[in-house]
């Protein structure tokens, strides 16, 4: 008798476990289950970002091929029809760029940026247009009776004017705001 | 006698150690499956947003055509302006 009711305490405690692990686990293999279901339909949508973005490197990689080789070919004929005041040019209307836009070309030297003004290039669209040079100074209530200057920046008034109306002759603007811009 | 009453309290120390452990299991699997909701949620949207990226294809159309017409401008520009 003495000796029964340990063994009975003993029994009734693992029993007791059993239970306890029975219940426990199998409500644990439930949220297994269910997170494996969440999983599938993860694995699922993520299979589909996959193939969604696969073509996208090789898309880019041909744009910025395209891009590359727009760009080399303007720079190239830039460097040809500007010869060393190119990089001045770019210079002055993208601060930074002229030493890259040289190292582009393959090129050595100094960038002097040209300034705001680009008198050689409105002499030649003005020579190419048949207009008069513009003054140094344009006044700016008789801008159209004159040829056009090309100026890197700016939106001073003369400049202003001359840009929104495209009709004054070999007026170029590379700073200021774009078309889109506006 | 005595090993058999060392069980006894042995095992009534385990039962409540065994329980908070089987208890922390069970809620540590509990809080992953509202997660993974969220992520196969997340993961949805990010697929639609992608439906979009076929449009890549049409913008890499139109970057070359303008590229093409860039370098027709140039070739006028090449001819129209002297050399420096």
């Amino acid at each position: 008798m003495t000796m029964e009711l340990p063994v009975a305490i003993i029994i009734l405690f693992v029993t007791l476990i059993v239970l306890l692990l029975a219940v426990y686990l199998l409500a644990t293999i439930v949220e297994l289950l269910k997170i494996n279901a969440g999983l599938d339909e993860v694995l699922g949508k993520v299979g589909e970002i996959a193939t969604k973005t696969a073509p996208v490197n090789g898309v880019l990689d041909a744009v910025n091929t395209t891009l590359v080789a727009g760009r080399n070919l303007l720079e190239g004929l830039f460097y040809q029809k500007a010869g060393p005041d190119a990089a001045g040019l770019v210079e002055s209307a993208f601060p930074g760029e002229g030493p890259r836009f040289l190292q582009r070309i393959g090129r050595a030297g100094t960038v002097v940026p040209i300034g705001e003004e680009y008198p050689r290039g409105a002499a030649i669209l003005n020579s190419l247009l048949g207009v008069a040079p513009a003054p140094a100074a344009p006044a700016p209530a008789a801008p159209a009776a004159s040829g056009g200057r090309i100026t890197l920046r700016g939106r001073s008034a003369p400049s202003a004017t001359v840009v929104e109306e495209p009709s004054i002759p070999g007026r170029l603007s590379a700073k200021g705001s774009r078309p889109w811009e506006r | 006698m005595a090993i058999l009453w060392l069980m006894v309290v042995v095992l009534g120390l385990t039962i409540p150690v065994l329980a908070m452990l089987l208890k922390g299991v069970l809620g540590a699997a509990k809080s992953i499956t509202p997660t993974v909701g969220a992520i196969s949620g997340v993961a949805a949207a990010a697929s639609t947003d992608l439906d979009a990226v076929i449009e890549l294809v049409t913008t890499q159309n139109y970057i070359s055509q303008v590229v093409a017409g860039l370098a027709n401008y140039g070739g006028s520009l090449a001819v129209a302006l002297p050399d420096a």
